[in-house]
């Protein structure tokens, strides 16, 4: 079965920048699958959702060597829901449908699709809604909506419940599960690495623009080299385990630490 | 007024300063301007005095420099010409909200970067003037005085003008990256979600207003 989405040896660098912003890296992306991705701020996370989201260098520019092979469509949620507004639609059904309609598709299909992902993101009742008058959160969970009603193959997400509460974020996290449970390939670049204990089946961690490890969840964020001071730390109960000196490796999430204090 | 098929207020937009400039001066002018008043001014039709105000506000300060380079005579005649290519603008901006145009250009067949850009512009300004706004609250809060004499407000300006323009630029990129990612692109065949209805009156009064404009201009050159 075709990969959707493989990087290989890929080196990019930004217009006017002398050093690569991603560089030598090799990635496979499997359906169904969802890959966090995490670094400090600069380590190149959202350069490669820009890679992956054919809009680097196409629309960014620079300069690419190396191969990026898709086979499907790949859609890219940003972390500020602000500057993704169409700026072209009067309710909130319309915001959605702004991606389906540019697809050219029928219309009858446009509106099947944006009301299964208006409910997908628990915002059906924000259907009528201007889309500026709402909050940062809804609005995350609006755009959200509108790239999933796209049904891309891979669903790129650039910090994604940067604006959520809790609760909502918690959602979004089961919601991303789902997606891959559907089949779709999900790769999200997020420094929340407890909700990625939860979600993402494997982790690629990016320093400097390169890959320092690659690897299911499980093994990637116990490595103690995560909690130095360029890295991008731990989970919190695999920092509480380290701090009260318990042994190595820790537990990630709060299940894991109460079977092995029994 | 508002249920006009865009293209048709788009029309009275463009014809109104074209009549401005092609009839004789001061008297085409101060027609032209008198129906773009009565439009801003109409109760029910405008959204109200706030737009006539912003009309008003802009095309001041043009009359003001057309006094000083060009006398009594010079400043009637283009002010009332540049006071109805504004006002005609500015009831535009108000009365058409660029969604509604660019499902209109979408539904004759215009693609959607171009219909896009052209609804970007409309929205502009709005836009500009309200992250303006939120950068002079900003700046209020670190202590800066925005309120006063010349130059204070011109002191206020350059602590402005900065953030305004990099935010701005930044932003564009961002939006740029969002709308490609969401299917614009260059050559797509947007699906209009609901395209006006454009009754056939409507298309008539639209070629005749801008056939009556060409045959003027014919009369007024010729």
């Amino acid at each position: 079965m075709t990969a959707p989405l493989a990087l290989r040896s890929v080196t990019y660098r930004y217009p006017a920048s002398r050093s690569p912003a991603v560089r030598d890296l090799t990635l496979e992306l499997r359906r169904g699958e969802v890959l966090g991705v995490i670094g400090s701020v600069g380590a190149g996370a959202s350069t490669l959702l820009l890679l992956a989201g054919d809009l680097a260098p196409r629309v960014t520019g620079g300069e690419l060597t190396g191969t990026v092979e898709r086979a499907g469509r790949a859609a890219l949620l940003l972390p500020t829901p602000w500057t993704q507004l169409s700026g072209m639609a009067f309710t909130v059904f319309d915001e959605v449908a702004f991606g389906p309609a540019n697809l050219g598709w029928p219309r009858e299909r446009i509106s099947a699709s944006v009301e299964r992902a208006l409910t997908r993101v628990d915002v059906p009742h924000l259907r009528e809604r201007d889309p500026t008058s709402l909050s940062g959160g809804e609005l995350q969970r609006v755009i959200l909506a509108g790239i999933l009603a796209m049904e891309p193959d891979v669903l790129l997400l650039d910090e994604p419940t940067a604006e959520l509460d809790p609760l909502a974020a918690r959602r979004i996290w089961e919601l991303i599960r789902t997606l891959a449970q559907d089949g779709m390939a999900v790769v999200v670049a997020t420094s929340d690495l407890d909700a990625l204990c939860d979600t993402a089946d494997r982790i690629a961690w990016l320093e400097q623009g390169a890959v320092r490890a690659l690897g299911a969840t499980r093994e990637v964020l116990v490595e103690p080299a995560l909690t130095a001071d360029t890295a991008p730390g731990s989970t919190s109960i695999a920092a509480v385990w380290r701090l009260a000196g318990l042994p190595e490796p820790p537990p990630l999430t709060v299940a894991q630490a109460l079977e092995r204090l029994r | 007024m508002r249920r006009l098929h865009p293209f048709t207020l788009l029309t009275i937009a463009v014809v109104l300063p074209a009549l401005a400039w092609i009839l004789p001066a001061p008297r085409g002018g101060a027609a032209a301007l008198s129906v773009a008043a009565l439009l801003l001014l109409t109760p029910g039709v405008t959204p109200g005095f706030g737009v006539a105000r912003t009309a008003f506000l802009t095309a001041a300060p043009f009359w003001f420099f057309l006094y000083l380079l060009h006398g009594v005579s010079g400043m009637v005649a283009t002010g009332l010409r540049l006071s109805t290519m504004i006002a005609s603008f500015v009831w535009l901006v108000a009365i058409l909200p660029p969604a509604r145009l660019v499902e209109a250009m979408v539904a004759a067949g215009w693609p959607v970067s171009a219909a896009f850009l052209f609804s970007a512009t409309l929205q502009a300004v709005p836009a500009l003037r309200e992250r303006a706004q939120r950068l002079v609250e900003a700046q209020r809060c670190r202590g800066l005085a925005t309120r006063g004499g010349p130059l204070v407000r011109l002191h206020a300006l350059r602590a402005l003008a900065l953030p305004l323009v990099l935010s701005a630029l930044h932003d564009v990129d961002e939006r740029a990256l969002a709308l490609e990612t969401r299917g614009l692109v260059a050559g797509a065949r947007r699906t209009p979600l609901a395209p006006p209805p454009d009754h056939w009156s409507q298309r008539a009064t639209r070629w005749l207003l801008l056939l009556s404009c060409a045959a003027l201009l014919v009369w007024r050159v010729v």
